[in-house]
């Protein structure tokens, strides 16, 4: 075993950034405001005041990437397709995301038509050249590139991912003449070329920017005597900064990812959780987001952000518009509604004291779930007045009722809208929830986790030690991984296609090899994309390449699973390949918390109200009770009880017939 | 102003509870079915009724289904006033309760655990790719119903929850694909377990009494909703017309037209002096007609409300009378064809709605948009000798609106079907497609301009039955507040010897190998003088 060396992670969000380092059974963390603009800056001022000099391992969730996306920053970028199909980028699957709308509204392109070239060439669905690239026209091309003065060109040919030597040949000869290039069947190999282009041209977007950043980086922090530098990918997994540079696009959920496998890491820790099946729920100040884990977090090829499709794998997180800040009001028709309208940071809900609309917080503020003495740390005054006149007011509007059920009502309905984003990764599924455990963190997540529990039947809920470092404690845990694959589309013909899919993992395998340091170390996986033969939606199966053989079989479980029905004797295709790579990180130990000694102070402060930081190992609070932390505030309703576990995470459950009885 | 024994955050619980599940039914129907016209394309509704057959909550991917569930609940209760539990029964007869035969409705009837009484019922609609019929498609350019394909008024397809064997096999053998049609099915049938499923999982919260009484605030809060928003508009009565194209041989112009009246307490569309039916296929039954008006109305109701939930229950349409005359154009009757109502048809309802509501409120109403669907189906036999039959419909230019330029390419008003990726096509068809762009300066010029419509070229490598149903050929789509029209849409056969020849809007023609088809859809019109 190679030397236990620090390991950092250090995540990078809006405002702040957290970090963590692990060593020897030791855990260090440190928060710090986030520098936009120069997020280095705050990644290496925190990892030095975690590593205090020693070398060390970093490893970080980043959000260059999507702040770039969102804000729109990213690169002036040009767009080359197959002559006929420049559009293509525009035209989308031709619908419009809000079904009601008078004026239909799509987003604009990230690439607008002028800067969308088009070349001879053409690939057929078998694989074969209808026309070929016609080589004569890139010096021209080239020019007008250069007319336009741009960073980075995204080339997405139809069918690339059969025949990649139209796109490679251009992409050679544009990286000769100095341009950043992404092409189509290095970023997303698989068909559907309004998803393939789509992605391809959000990596040219943010790669020029994420390639500045990381390059910074790494160089700064090798001074600092912190190396090895890796990047949290949106799939779990870490990478050298070099492809993260390159596969820009695969790093858009590297904060969430982060996340989820912090939140597995201290399931993992916990002597309570018995097995990994953990439904996470993260309520922030404008959304919450849900993600379902059994082992691993579950992965999605469907997701889209800032409605552009994103066709890599990449956890399947669900957003639903509601967190603290959400707007209570009532409509035209005489019922209540919370979000998807937030109150931000400007005003702020109505307790910030800034003329703000009453929210969700501010029903917490009126029934005493927040206390203004504990509230960020008391750095921040709480309006309770002004949160009781919100209240009142909406009670008013409510027909007649007082801020506390006006109150009462605005919380029922928002854990209505978790509860209904729940019973979507879970139930609609075919996961029974009652079956996982309810993980509550982020800002709000321990005022709402144990009523979504009650709704749900859930009988078990943690809420994690360090809920706010989450993300930064996932990256320093994680493993690196790396992918390859595409579309292949077949019939699964039981002879010949399991001898067909071994050869591709052979050739993957070899390829993949390359990639690491310690090859011989690497665990394989194989990712399939499926479908019964005429259906036009994929299922995903992930097994070992030992297994290939039971591959239509797990598709049928797989499709019983999530649909209720499998069609065991229809024909199954084969959609697309993957081969997944992955080299363990070293297990970390996390500190022990140790057991209440005489001399501790009890951790209740009030009555009913509990410090956190007090809690011991083994202390048990029974509900109802409120549990302050920095940041962070925990309601357990009557009938509940938590335990902290052996690293200090809270297990929650049914004080009659409790799970632990 | 709620309910009285209800809250304003029930009434919100209650709206939320029942819509979860015909929501829910969607995702299982659309995930598992094997049409692309249901998967890919969305085309197909869910919907929960209570147990007097009213509307409490509909998932609507394609609004063309709006106001058509209701009836099909309501013309299978009146065929099986008394359906046991694990019955459902299914329909796609347009003279009673369907639309246009492609569109397959099922309806069951929903028990709580151990009740005696139905408690209320779910149903689906789903688009089939081939119910049989004069052409591949279950589209074609038909003179009377009998060549559409299969007619099936309400019937048993699962009798106490034993599939009927005999309806399915006699369904399936009367299409071309007939395994799909069982793919199809069976994902709708899914659909009703899960309904029944989470029917009863608030049978387990609320009993079935209140579960109704629940239902009925929510018709009550719906009402309330299309109340407060109708008593904003003025009193008083508007006149519009619309046209179809080249409806058959006999005539070049169909004439569409609506008076609207607002008396204060409901709205009422009448249709009442449109043309007779026509003897081709673009006659529309009432549920079609109703489910135009409600889908503006719903628009207009979604833009007056910015940032509010839109609720789609009995409730909502309780104040807005849609009249037709029988034997009319939009209310057509045994034998006609209405293979083209649902899809084109619809479109030209919108248009003459919207047409009422922009005298109205000439401020919201934007400029029309490409006002039809560009259907177009092909078949024939590939290489190997296997059929194939395709059938998509294609997006065009928005209408621009006040502030805002029209969008491009996109479906517009009754579908909000995706696009068959060129790569998904090019696996399954013998056809290449050789372009697929926005077609420039098609869109109405304007202060703000209209959206621009959509070229797609194909390209036969196999002889190829090419059947078209398109609209806005002749007539463009129309500007408003001064702006200029949308072009007129257009579609080109270009043989392999390099001869062009524009074809009609509305036909069927074979297509050799080597001859390319190409489609320019209609832009959208501008909105307000372009000077300005």
């Amino acid at each position: 075993m190679q030397k236990s060396e620090m390991r950092i992670g250090v995540d990078t969000g809006g405002t702040f950034t957290d970090v963590i380092g692990l060593v020897n059974g030791e855990l260090r963390s440190w928060k710090l405001p986030s520098t936009p603009g120069q997020f280095e800056r705050a990644v290496l001022e925190g990892a030095s005041e975690v590593s205090k000099g020693e070398a060390a391992r970093l490893i970080h969730s980043s959000t260059v990437a999507t702040n770039a996306l969102l804000e729109r920053t990213g690169a002036r970028c040009a767009l080359i397709t197959t002559e006929g199909f420049r559009d293509v980028l525009e035209l989308g699957r031709q619908t419009r995301p809000d079904l009601y709308a008078l004026c239909p509204q799509k987003p604009a392109p990230l690439i607008p038509r002028s800067r969308r070239l088009e070349i001879k060439e053409r690939v057929a669905a078998d694989g074969s050249i209808l026309t070929p690239l016609d080589v004569e026209a890139l010096p021209g091309l080239l020019d007008q590139l250069r007319d336009l003065e741009v960073d980075a060109v995204a080339v997405v040919f139809l069918f690339s991912f059969l025949r990649p030597e139209h796109e490679q040949e251009v992409g050679r000869f544009l990286r000769d003449a100095g341009f950043q290039v992404s092409l189509s069947h290095e970023i997303l190999p698989v068909f559907r070329e309004y998803e393939r282009c789509s992605t391809t041209v959000v990596n040219a977007y943010v790669q020029p920017e994420m390639t500045r950043y990381l390059d910074l980086l790494e160089a700064q922090a090798e001074a600092l005597q912190l190396h090895g530098l890796k990047i949290m990918q949106s799939n779990g997994g870490i990478l050298s900064p070099q492809r993260a540079g390159a596969l820009a696009v695969q790093t858009l959920l590297s904060g969430p990812a982060a996340g989820l496998q912090g939140a597995l890491e201290l399931a993992k820790a916990s002597d309570r959780v018995k097995a990994l099946n953990l439904i996470t729920f993260d309520m922030g100040g404008t959304s919450s987001d849900v993600a379902l884990i059994q082992d691993a977090p579950g992965l999605t090829t469907e997701i889209c952000l800032e409605s552009f499709p994103i066709g890599v794998p990449m956890v399947d997180v669900h957003t639903v518009g509601a967190g603290g800040g959400s707007i209570a009001s009532v409509d035209s028709g005489g019922a209540l509604q919370v979000g998807p309208a937030s109150a931000s940071a400007v005003p702020g809900p109505a307790c910030y004291g800034a003329g703000g609309p009453p929210t969700v917080t501010d029903a917490h503020v009126v029934l005493g779930n927040i206390r203004p003495q504990n509230f960020l740390q008391g750095r921040m005054t709480l309006d309770v007045d002004a949160a009781v006149d919100a209240l009142t007011q909406l009670g008013r509007e409510m027909g007649g009722l007082t801020a506390v059920q006006a109150a009462e009502g605005v919380l029922r309905l928002v854990n209505l809208h978790m509860e209904n984003a729940i019973r979507v990764i879970s139930v609609q599924r075919g996961f029974d929830p009652a079956l996982f455990t309810l993980m509550g963190f982020g800002g709000a997540g321990g005022l709402h986790v144990f009523a979504l529990a009650e709704a749900l039947q859930i009988p078990q809920v943690m809420v994690p030690c360090h809920p706010g470092v989450l993300s930064a404690l996932g990256a320093a845990v994680s493993s690196m991984r790396e992918e390859l694959g595409g579309t292949v589309m077949q019939k699964w013909d039981k002879e010949k296609t399991p001898a067909f899919v071994a050869q591709w993992v052979c050739e993957y395998k070899k390829a993949l090899r390359k990639r690491f340091e310690f090859p011989e170390a690497l665990v394989f996986q194989l990712r399939l994309e499926m479908r019964y033969v005429g259906q036009s939606h994929e299922l995903q199966v992930s097994i070992s390449p030992d297994e290939i053989a039971e591959v239509p079989a797990r598709f049928h479980d797989e499709h019983a699973q999530r649909y209720g029905h499998a069609e065991r004797d229809a024909e199954v295709e084969l959609v697309t390949l993957r081969v997944e790579a992955e080299w363990p990180a070293p297990v970390c130990e996390l500190p022990i918390l140790a057991p209440r000694k005489p001399e501790d102070l009890p951790s209740e402060l009030d009555t009913g109200v509990h410090l956190r930081e007090r809690i011991r190992r083994g202390d048990m609070i029974v509900g109802p009770a409120l549990i302050v932390e920095d940041f962070h505030s925990m309601l357990l309703p009557k009938g509940w009880r938590v335990e902290a576990d052996q690293v200090g995470n809270l297990l929650g459950s049914k004080v009659e017939g409790g799970i632990y009885e | 102003m709620s309910d009285e024994r209800y809250s304003a955050t029930d009434l919100a619980v209650i709206q939320h509870l029942f819509s979860a599940i015909p929501e829910e039914m969607g995702a299982v129907l659309g995930r598992t079915a094997y049409s692309s016209n249901i998967k890919e394309r969305r085309d197909y509704s869910c919907a929960l009724f209570n147990a007097q057959g009213h509307l409490l909550a509909q998932a609507a991917h394609i609004p063309v289904h709006l106001g058509a569930m209701p009836r099909s609940v309501e013309a299978v209760l009146d065929a099986f006033p008394s359906l046991q539990a694990g019955d459902v029964v299914m329909l796609n007869d347009p003279f009673c309760g369907g639309s246009h035969l492609p569109d397959v409705t099922l309806v069951s009837p929903l028990f709580l655990k151990d009740a005696a009484n139905v408690s209320g019922y779910a149903a689906t609609r789903a688009h089939h790719a081939d119910v049989g019929g004069m052409t591949a498609g279950s589209l074609p350019h038909s003179t009377s119903i009998y060549q559409e394909g299969l007619r099936i008024p309400p019937v048993y397809l699962m009798r106490r929850a034993v599939l009927e064997e005999t309806v399915m096999t006699l369904f399936c053998a009367n299409s071309r694909n007939p395994e799909e049609r069982k793919g199809d099915l069976r994902a709708q049938l899914q659909a009703h377990v899960l309904a029944e499923l989470r029917w009863n999982a608030l049978g387990c919260r609320y009993e079935a009494a209140e579960l109704d009484r629940m239902g009925q605030a929510l018709l009550g809060y719906g009402k309330r909703k299309m109340q407060a928003f109708l008593k904003t508009l003025p009193q008083g009565s508007w006149a519009h017309e619309e046209f179809l194209e080249a409806a058959d041989k006999d005539h070049a112009f169909t004439r569409i037209h609506a008076v609207l009246k607002n008396d204060g307490e409901g709205v009422e569309v009448d249709f009442s002096q449109s043309d007779d039916a026509v003897s081709g296929s673009l006659n529309a039954v009432q549920a079609i007609c109703e489910s135009a008006v409600y889908y503006v109305i719903l628009c207009l109701l979604a833009d007056a409300t910015a940032g509010e939930l839109i609720p789609v229950n009995q409730g909502t349409f309780a104040l807005i009378r849609c009249k037709t005359r029988s034997g009319s154009v939009v209310n057509a009757g045994l034998p006609h064809a209405v293979a083209g109502g649902n899809v084109e048809t619809s479109q030209r309802v919108v248009d003459t709605v919207l047409g009422l509501f922009a005298q109205v409120l000439p401020d919201r109403v934007p400029a029309q948009s490409q006002g039809t669907m560009n259907n177009v189906t092909m078949g024939g036999r590939d290489g190997a000798g296997k059929s194939f039959s395709y059938y998509e419909t294609m997006g065009g230019g928005a209408g621009a609106g006040q502030g805002v330029r029209g969008a491009d390419g996109i479906q517009v008003h009754m579908t909000n079907t995706l696009n068959t990726p060129v790569e998904a096509f090019e696996y399954s068809y013998p056809l290449t497609v050789c372009r697929y762009a926005l077609r420039e300066q098609s869109g109405g010029e304007g202060a703000f301009v209209g959206g621009q419509g959509v070229v797609r070229e194909w390209e036969m490598n196999v002889d190829t039955e090419v059947t078209l149903l398109t609209e806005r050929r002749a007539l463009s789509p129309a500007g408003a507040a001064g702006g200029g029209a949308g072009k007129s849409g257009c579609q080109i056969r270009r043989t392999q010897e390099g001869k062009e020849e524009k074809l009609a809007s509305k036909g069927s023609w074979l297509f050799k190998p080597g001859d390319r088809l190409r489609i320019e859809t209609p832009g959208g019109g501008g909105y307000g003088n372009p000077e300005e």
